[in-house]
């Protein structure tokens, strides 16, 4: 079944776009409703960043395994820069590293390092490849204190110890810090719908990206999620810099597809997003994205990099989907009503179970919206095996 | 000069006193029931409250210190900082310690709320200071280690380590013991700052030391449970751990305790490291245990606030409120306090 998604912009310059989405074989089983209009209220931009997504090189992804990466848990920082290096160096094709982070910044930017601490401290972005991350933009002539990480949660960040870990002068910046924090966020850049009913229908984005931040660094986590079938990304960075949207799920129905996108192409977030750093050192196939529970977080010892979100996040899901298949899990793309289960404890528990029906689809639905490649056939997906 | 905040009777600093061993205090005589009260603060709580005199002093995200008084749950008190508070408050006689996320360091007097002094790091102070003599002793985000003077705020010496300091010092008249996000243990002169020794572990630490029978424990974000010889700095024995550890370590007796991120708490022989006992209590645990007699009290995330019996590890009672990232419990012998991420403080009796 085809479902047709209004988005209306009122950001200038940017017409009001029809997506057509593609048909899943998940709606063969079940029909799903359809998303409701989403009204979309950028930030004004002269002209669009050549670094915005899908940036640099549209629909390559640079996948870097280690073995000695990760053991028994423990995350090796040195074998985390050798593969950070290689894999910046095989992204950009310069001949130094130092001239790969160049590609993407300047001494004068000031650059958000968007961290995936959800999940923490089980499976989250490893503040070793974030410590290196900080080294090779530093190596580009950004001033320490021109650095900053930041995500939602900041129970989440202080869980992760992302604050005792990172060098001097590395700001750390959790944008709420209980529940319906709001005075972080830019009331002048929103996205507004209507999914449930819900009496606050916009989700703002937050003012560290509106007004401090010049560059983006998204370091998303290997994981499947409960409603967008994975978080990777795309789901990092829009669902973790706008607030207000565990609003767009109402078990079993998800509206992640096309919210997703829909945030991530969202001026200036779409503009300010130059790289993408995809931590797979661990790997939640199942219970993603909270899940604490080691039986279902595989050591991957992978670093996958682009500067296209949607064709790193299609490459994870073609690596999740292919790790259920090996632990016999259900497809991300099960939408059998008989697998559903209310109990959240039931769900974490059991790989044959699932809460929503799941939205892999979002991937596809942000690559039509203009944010990258999204065909499998497309990708220039390359493999470094460093030991 | 300031009485030293040592007494058994009260809790004047993070985990109880100076001596870090967690909870001197009388256990309550039976478990609590149900709440006594409750308050809603204007912030998130980060930090640990401390009791003194009847009132309750807890500092929030909202940048205020309370004072609140425990019969009724009123607060008598607060006191605006310039920024968002993490620090747990400490007390030297009248005054209250605490730093805040400006990098800025707060004496209060405690029956007023009064500011008496204040004093500047260069980055966010989320430790407590810790008073010893007439110093007021804290490590700061800026990388620094600093004594001030602790009647006039004045520095008396900074220690720059070069890389950012979270773990709230145990200090001694002659030597100061701290951890550091370079993965090193540190063991500085108290008169002077001069570094006696360092220690490396093998990831940044986050985790507060306590000091027993001659042995510095501390948790490292490598996972293990560290013992060092508190002369040398010499590695006594370690003990591995699921995940890192950012609960600083309560003692018992010959027994410590420390909560692990994979949401264990684990108790250990101090002499030797045995594995005594290790019991889940949450998802997650990253806030310190308090002990009083043979009972172990913590908060955990996705667990509450939990009790265990130190000799064996069972559980004595749980209950889902009071979650947190880094408060601990303060005992009484009629109640139990607690403040939460959510920024509740209860009283449970």
């Amino acid at each position: 079944m085809n479902r047709r998604t209004f988005v209306a912009s009122t950001c200038l310059g940017t017409a009001s776009l029809f997506l057509d989405q593609a048909s899943s074989r998940a709606d063969e089983e079940v029909r799903l409703p359809p998303p409701p209009p989403i009204h979309v209220h950028g930030m004004p931009l002269a002209e669009r960043s050549p670094l915005g997504m899908p940036g640099l090189f549209p629909g390559r992804v640079v996948e870097v395994f280690h073995s000695k990466s990760i053991l028994e848990n423990y995350v090796s920082q040195p074998i985390v820069r050798l593969m950070l290096e290689h894999g910046m160096q095989t992204l950009t094709g310069e001949s130094s590293v130092k001239a790969a982070w160049e590609r993407f910044f300047n001494p004068s930017d000031v650059v958000g390092i968007k961290i995936n601490p959800s999940g923490a401290p089980a499976c989250y972005s490893s503040p070793e490849l974030v410590r290196e991350i900080i080294r090779g933009i530093e190596s580009a002539g950004v001033p320490t204190r021109n650095i900053l990480i930041y995500d939602r949660y900041s129970t989440e960040i202080q869980a992760g110890s992302y604050h005792a870990l990172l060098p001097v002068g590395i700001r750390v910046i959790g944008l709420e810090h209980r529940a319906r924090d709001v005075e972080a966020y830019d009331l002048n850049v929103y996205c507004e719908a209507n999914f449930f009913g819900e009496w606050e229908t916009r989700s703002y984005l937050a003012r560290v990206v509106t007004q401090q931040i010049t560059k983006i660094v998204n370091v998303p986590t290997l994981k499947d999620h409960s409603a967008a079938g994975v978080t990777g990304c795309l789901k990092n960075l829009g669902y973790g810099s706008f607030n207000n949207v565990a609003r767009s799920h109402h078990a079993p129905i998800t509206f992640t597809d096309p919210l997703i996108g829909v945030m991530c192409s969202t001026e200036p977030l779409r503009s300010k997003a130059v790289l993408h750093i995809m931590d797979g050192l661990r790997e939640v196939w199942h219970g993603g994205p909270l899940t604490q529970l080691q039986e279902f977080i595989y050591q991957a010892g992978t670093l996958f990099l682009g500067t296209d979100p949607v064709a790193v996040d299609t490459v994870e899901l073609q690596t999740i989907e292919k790790k259920r298949q090996q632990e016999g899990a259900l497809s991300l793309w099960d939408r059998n009503p008989a697998n559903i289960v209310r109990s959240e404890r039931e769900y974490f528990r059991d790989p044959h179970k699932n809460l929503f029906f799941r939205q892999p689809a979002h991937i596809e639905a942000a690559g039509k919206l203009g944010l990258g490649v999204w065909e499998p056939s497309k990708i220039d997906h390359r493999r470094l095996d460093l030991g | 000069m300031a009485e030293a905040p040592t007494h058994e009777d009260f809790w004047a600093a993070l985990l109880c006193d100076n001596s870090r061993a967690g909870g001197q205090g009388p256990w309550p005589k039976r478990p609590p029931q149900s709440a006594r009260w409750q308050l809603r603060l204007e912030g998130s709580v980060r930090s640990a409250p401390v009791l003194r005199d009847g009132i309750l002093y807890v500092t929030a995200l909202d940048g205020k210190l309370y004072a609140i008084e425990t019969v009724t749950g009123r607060p008598v008190w607060k006191f605006q900082a310039e920024d968002r508070i993490h620090s747990t408050p400490s007390l030297s006689g009248d005054r209250i310690l605490f730093g805040c996320d400006s990098g800025k360091v707060y004496a209060v007097d405690r029956r007023s709320g009064r500011e008496l002094w204040r004093a500047s790091a260069q980055a966010e102070v989320w430790t407590s200071p810790v008073n010893v003599g007439d110093l007021a002793l804290f490590g700061a985000a800026d990388g620094r280690f600093y004594a001030l003077d602790v009647a006039t705020g004045k520095t008396r010496w900074a220690r720059d380590l070069g890389a950012r300091i979270y773990s709230t010092a145990y200090a001694t008249e002659r030597q100061i013991y701290f951890g550091c996000s370079n993965g090193n243990v540190y063991s500085l002169e108290t008169a002077s700052g001069r570094v006696i020794w360092s220690t490396l572990t093998g990831n940044g630490l986050d985790s507060s030391p306590a000091l027993s029978s001659g042995l510095v424990l501390i948790g490292s974000e490598d996972f293990y449970l560290y013992a060092l010889d508190a002369t040398t700095g010499t590695i006594r024995w370690k003990l591995a751990t699921g995940l890192g550890i950012a609960s600083s370590p309560a003692v018992a007796g010959d027994t410590v305790m420390a909560g692990s991120k994979d949401g264990y708490l684990y108790a250990a022989n101090i002499p030797d490291g045995r594995l005594r006992w290790k019991v889940r209590a949450g998802w997650v645990i990253t806030a310190p245990p308090v002990t009083s007699g043979n009972v172990v009290c913590g908060q955990a995330m996705g667990g509450g606030v939990y009790a265990m019996d130190v000799r064996s590890g069972q559980r004595i009672w749980a209950a889902g409120l009071g979650e947190s990232v880094q408060s601990c419990p303060v005992l009484t012998e009629d109640a139990i306090y607690l403040a939460t991420t959510e920024g509740m403080v209860y009283a449970l009796a």
